[in-house]
C-alpha cells in the first residue's frame, strides 16, 4: 500500500470512529442522562469559586460549595433560625467575653477521623494566622484566643464583649477541618482533597467547569435525600438558561437576569422557586463630598428614590422594595424609611426639604453604578432612579459607570453617591448596620456619628434578645436621621428547577442558603 | 553546502528575532495591565473589606512595590519557567495552561480540520464552476461566514440547532455527568476518551464539539474559500494545465490531479496564519458555549484585574502564535531557496 493510501486509510479509520461514537451519542446520548435521572442532581451556576479551603473562603460562589462540605459550631441547618450543629451549645460568662462551647459527640470528617476540640481550635487558630486575601479572617478580629478543655469542650476569649458571637461560629470563618490535613500556614489548594463534616465530600473539582460531591460516608447527621451533587459553572446565564431548558442540567441557582425569569416561568417542564431573600440594594453617599454633605439633600434623594417602579418595571417583582438597610424578615427590622419619607415618591416633601436648607434647584449631581457586579439589570435601575430624579424638577442627573475592578477601589474615596449591594456574612440584623455605619466603615463614605457609635457599642453589648432588638432599631432609627444610605430593594432567593426536582423550596429562606442534601429527583 | 549554510544562518536569526519580539510584547502586556484603572485587590474585597485590610493584603502580594521591582519579579518568574499563581482564585498558571489550554487547542484543532474542509470544498468549486450560480453562492457564502461576527454565529447555532430542532447541546465539552465520570489523561477530551476506550463518553464529547468547532471553523472558512478559489482559477490557466488537454488527459484528472493540487500550496501558509486568528476567535466562541479553555479564562481573569494570570495567558497566546510564525518561515524558507533576509 502507497503512504498515501495507508495515509488516507488512517484518516478514513479515525472519521469511522468519530462518526460511530458520535451517532452512537444521537441515539442513545440517554445513557449519560439516565445517570442524572438516578438521583445525582445538577446544578448550574453563574457563580465562581475562588477558595474551597474555608481559611480563605469569602464569596458567595464558594459558601455554596463549602456549605454542603463543611460545618461550623453553630449553623443554620433548617431555616433561618440559628442552631447548633457541630456544638451541643455554647454559655457566654457574664461580660460576654468568654464563651464556652460542648462539642458534640461522635462527629467524624469525610475521612473517618474523629473530631475533637484540638480541631475546631487548630481550625481558628488558622484562619487568623493565615490571613487571606480574601479577609474572611476579619470577622474573628475580636477573637483574642481559644483554649480547650478535653476533648469536647472549647472556650473562646474575646477583646471585647459579644453577644452575637454563636452568630460568628457559624460563618465559614468558623468552619472546622482537620488538623492533621490542613496546614496551620497555607491555603490547601482547590484541586487538592478537601475534608470536612458536612453531608457530603468533593470526589472532583475542576476549576470553571465542575464540582462532583458525592454523600459522606462518615456523616453524623441523616443521608442526604440525593445520591450526589454535580455543579456546573456557567459564564453566562443565557447559556445556562438554554441548558436549563433543554433539560441537560435539573437546576441553576443562582443567576438569572429578570427577563431570563420571566421567560423561564413561561417555560413547560421548569418551576421558578422563590423565598425570603436578604440580598439588598443601596445607595451610599459620601457625607463629606458636596453636594451629598448637605442633609437635606440625602432627605430629598430618600423622598424621590423609585423603589415600587424598580421593583415592578426593571425587576418584575422579583425583588421587593426595602425601607431599611436590615432587610424585613429578620428580627428587628422596621420600615424606617418608609415612616420617615413615605413609601412612594415624594416630591413635594423633596421640595420643602430642599428650600428650607437653601438648596438652588434643579441640582446637579453625579451617581455612578457598576454595570460588572450587580447583574444585567443596574443598568434599567439606574436608569430608573435617573428618570424619577429628573421628573421631580429637583435634580439633573448624570449617571457615571466603571467596572467592578475600578468602581470597587474608588467607591467613596471618588464617588458622592453610589450603587453597591450587600450579601451578609451571617443572616442577622447585626450584619446590616455595623459594616455601615461604624466609623472608617468599608464604603470610605466618611459616615461618623458619636451617637451611631454608642447604640453599635451598645448593641455589641446587649445581655438579652430584647436589649440587643431595640439597639438594632434605634441603630435603624438613627440612620434614617443620617441618611448616610438609602436601602432601596431586598432580594428574594430565587432557585429554578426541572420539575421532577422536590425539596427546593424548603431551602430558601433567610439564611439564603442552598441545602442540597434536602433537594431529591423523581 | 553554501544553502544549508545560509539555512542554518537565516533559521538561527529568525529564532534570535523571538526574544525582543516576546520581551517587547511581555512589557506592553505588564504596562497595560497596570496602566488599567482598578487593581486585584479591590476588585476582590471592594465590596465588603476596609481600607486597612486591603492595603495590607496588597502589601502581602508586592502591589506596593515599585513598578520597575515588580516588573523584574515578572521577568525573572517567566526566564524561571515560573508563571505564577492567578490573584483571584489562586491557581498556577501552568495549571491553566495544562487544563484551559488543552480545551483550546481541541476546539481549535477541530475548527481548522472544518475550516479546511469548508474551505477547500467550497473554493474548489467555486473555482472550478467560476461565474456559474455555484461560484456566486460560493463567495456569497464565504463573505458571510467571514463578515459574520464569531459569536453571533454560534449564537445562531445554538438557536437553530440547539433550541429549535433540538440535536445539539449549546455548551460545554460535554455533559454534566460524562464530565463527572469522565477520566482524563491529556484534557483533550477526544483523545482522552479514545485513549480509555470510552466509547460512549466520545459521542458525547464530539456532539459537544460540532456546534463550537463549526462555528470558529467557519469563520475561518471564508479566507480559504476565497484564496483557494482565485488560485484554481488561475492555475486552471496555466500553460501546463492547456498542455494537458491537450494529451488528451480527460478533464476530471485535469482538474482534480493536476489543478487543485496546485491551488491547495499557499493554503499550508494561510493556515499557519489563520491560527492567530482562530485563537482570536477562540476567546469569542469559547464564552459563547462555555467552553473553559484558554480564552474563556483570558476574558475571566480580565474582569478581575488579575495581573499574574492575563500576563500568563497572553505569553503563552503570543508564544504559540509566534512558535507558528517561526514554523511556518522554516517551511517556506525549506520550500522556497530564494527566501533569506
Amino acid at each position: 500500500m502507497s503512504r498515501r493510501k495507508a495515509f488516507a486509510a488512517a484518516m478514513l479509520a479515525g472519521a469511522v470512529v468519530l462518526a460511530v461514537a458520535a451517532s452512537q451519542s444521537f441515539a442513545g446520548g440517554a445513557s449519560h442522562r439516565s445517570a442524572a435521572a438516578s438521583g445525582v442532581i445538577v446544578d448550574g451556576t453563574t457563580d465562581t469559586v475562588v477558595n474551597i479551603d474555608p481559611a480563605n473562603q469569602y464569596d458567595y460562589g464558594s459558601f455554596t460549595l463549602d456549605l454542603p462540605l463543611f460545618q461550623g459550631l453553630y449553623g443554620f441547618p433548617h431555616g433561618a433560625k440559628l442552631a447548633p450543629v457541630l456544638a451541643t451549645g455554647c454559655k457566654a460568662s457574664g461580660d460576654l467575653k468568654t464563651w464556652t462551647c460542648a462539642l458534640r459527640h461522635g462527629v467524624k470528617f469525610a475521612d473517618g477521623s474523629p473530631m475533637t476540640s484540638a480541631d475546631v481550635k487548630w481550625s481558628f487558630d488558622r484562619v487568623n494566622k493565615i490571613k487571606g486575601d480574601q479577609g474572611i479572617y476579619t470577622l474573628l478580629s475580636n477573637l483574642k484566643s481559644v483554649s480547650v478543655s478535653g476533648a469536647y469542650t472549647v472556650v473562646f476569649h474575646l477583646k471585647t464583649p459579644q453577644s452575637t458571637w454563636p452568630l460568628i461560629l457559624s460563618t465559614n470563618a468558623g468552619y472546622v477541618v482537620p488538623k492533621a490535613k490542613y496546614p496551620f500556614n497555607k491555603i490547601v489548594p482547590n484541586t487538592s482533597p478537601q475534608i470536612g463534616t458536612g453531608p457530603y465530600q468533593l470526589v472532583k473539582f475542576s476549576p470553571g467547569q465542575q464540582a462532583v460531591l458525592k454523600p459522606n460516608p462518615n456523616y453524623w447527621g441523616p443521608k442526604p435525600k440525593n445520591s450526589g451533587i454535580v455543579i456546573n459553572y456557567y459564564s453566562k446565564s443565557s447559556t445556562m438558561k438554554l441548558a436549563l431548558s433543554k433539560g441537560e442540567i435539573d437546576m441553576a441557582f443562582r443567576d438569572f437576569t429578570p427577563t431570563e425569569l420571566g421567560s423561564l416561568r413561561k417555560t413547560k417542564g421548569v418551576v421558578v422557586h422563590e423565598g425570603n431573600g436578604v440580598v439588598i440594594r443601596y445607595l451610599v453617599f459620601n457625607v463629606t463630598r458636596p453636594p451629598f454633605d448637605k442633609l437635606a439633600v440625602r432627605q430629598a434623594l430618600a423622598y424621590l428614590i423609585p423603589r415600587q417602579t424598580i421593583a415592578s418595571r426593571v425587576y418584575h417583582g422579583s425583588v421587593q422594595p426595602l425601607y431599611s438597610m436590615v432587610p424585613a424578615g429578620l428580627p428587628g427590622h422596621t420600615d424606617i424609611y418608609k415612616t420617615v419619607f413615605g413609601a412612594t415618591p415624594n416630591v413635594a416633601k423633596a421640595t420643602a426639604v430642599l428650600k428650607a436648607a437653601g438648596v438652588t434647584t434643579p441640582l446637579p449631581i453625579d451617581i455612578w453604578w457598576t454595570p460588572s457586579h450587580y447583574g444585567d439589570a443596574s443598568a434599567d435601575e439606574f436608569t430608573e432612579i435617573q428618570r424619577a430624579l429628573n421628573a421631580s424638577g429637583l435634580f439633573t442627573v448624570t449617571l457615571k459607570s466603571a467596572e467592578w475592578a475600578q468602581y470597587s477601589g474608588a467607591l467613596g474615596k471618588t464617588y458622592g453617591a453610589f450603587q453597591l449591594g450587600w450579601f451578609p456574612d451571617y443572616p442577622d440584623a447585626e450584619d446590616y448596620v455595623v459594616p455601615f455605619f461604624q466609623t472608617g466603615n468599608f464604603t470610605n463614605n466618611g459616615y461618623t456619628s458619636a451617637k451611631m457609635t454608642a447604640l453599635i457599642t451598645k448593641e455589641h453589648g446587649a445581655k438579652t434578645i430584647e436589649a440587643r432588638l431595640a439597639a438594632i432599631q434605634a441603630i435603624q432609627a438613627q440612620s434614617a436621621k443620617d441618611v448616610s444610605t438609602i436601602p432601596y430593594w431586598q432580594g428574594k432567593m430565587i432557585a429554578v428547577g426541572r420539575s421532577n426536582v422536590k425539596g427546593i423550596s424548603s431551602t430558601l429562606d433567610a439564611a439564603f442558603y442552598m441545602r442540597f442534601w434536602l433537594l431529591s429527583k423523581s | 553546502m553554501g544553502q544549508g549554510t545560509s539555512l542554518r544562518a537565516y533559521l538561527l536569526t529568525r529564532l534570535a528575532l523571538v526574544i525582543p519580539m516576546v520581551l517587547i510584547l511581555l512589557t506592553i502586556v505588564f504596562l497595560l495591565m497596570r496602566v488599567a484603572p482598578g487593581d486585584p485587590i479591590s476588585a476582590s474585597l471592594g465590596g465588603h473589606a476596609p481600607q486597612a485590610v486591603i492595603n495590607q493584603i496588597k502589601h502581602q502580594l508586592g502591589f506596593d512595590k515599585p513598578l520597575y521591582v515588580q516588573y523584574w519579579n515578572y521577568l525573572w518568574g517567566i526566564v524561571r519557567g515560573d508563571f505564577g499563581t492567578t490573584i483571584s482564585d489562586h491557581r498556577p498558571l501552568t495549571d491553566i495552561i495544562k487544563v484551559n489550554g488543552a480545551a483550546t487547542l481541541e476546539l481549535t484543532f477541530f475548527a481548522m480540520i472544518i475550516a479546511v474542509a469548508v474551505g477547500v470544498l467550497v473554493g474548489l468549486i467555486a473555482g472550478r464552476f467560476r461565474d456559474t450560480p455555484l461560484d456566486v453562492g460560493g463567495r456569497l457564502f464565504g463573505i458571510v461566514v467571514y463578515a459574520t461576527p464569531v459569536f453571533f454565529l454560534g449564537l445562531m447555532g445554538q438557536l437553530v440547532f440547539g433550541v429549535w430542532l433540538n440535536w445539539l447541546p449549546t455548551a460545554d465539552r460535554a455533559s454534566p455527568i460524562t464530565q463527572a465520570t469522565f477520566t482524563t489523561h491529556t484534557n483533550i477530551f477526544v483523545l482522552d476518551a479514545i485513549i480509555g476506550g470510552q466509547w460512549s463518553a466520545l459521542g458525547d464529547i464530539i456532539k459537544h464539539l460540532i456546534l463550537p468547532a463549526t462555528t470558529l471553523g467557519l469563520a475561518t472558512a471564508g479566507i480559504f474559500i476565497r484564496l483557494i478559489r482565485v488560485n484554481v482559477i488561475r492555475t486552471l490557466r496555466d500553460d501546463y494545465i492547456e498542455a494537458a488537454r491537450a494529451r488528451g488527459i480527460t478533464e476530471r484528472s485535469v482538474v482534480f490531479h493536476h489543478a487543485f493540487k496546485n491551488a491547495l500550496v499557499p493554503v499550508i501558509t494561510i493556515v499557519g496564519l489563520n491560527m492567530a486568528l482562530l485563537l482570536g476567535g477562540a476567546v469569542l466562541t469559547e464564552t459563547t458555549f462555555n467552553w473553559p479553555g484558554i480564552g474563556h479564562a483570558l476574558v475571566q481573569y480580565l474582569g478581575n484585574r488579575d495581573y499574574t494570570a492575563v500576563q500568563g495567558i497572553i505569553v503563552v497566546f503570543a508564544l504559540v502564535v509566534v512558535a507558528i510564525s517561526v514554523l511556518i518561515d522554516f517551511l517556506n524558507a525549506y520550500i522556497d531557496p530564494r527566501i533569506r533576509y
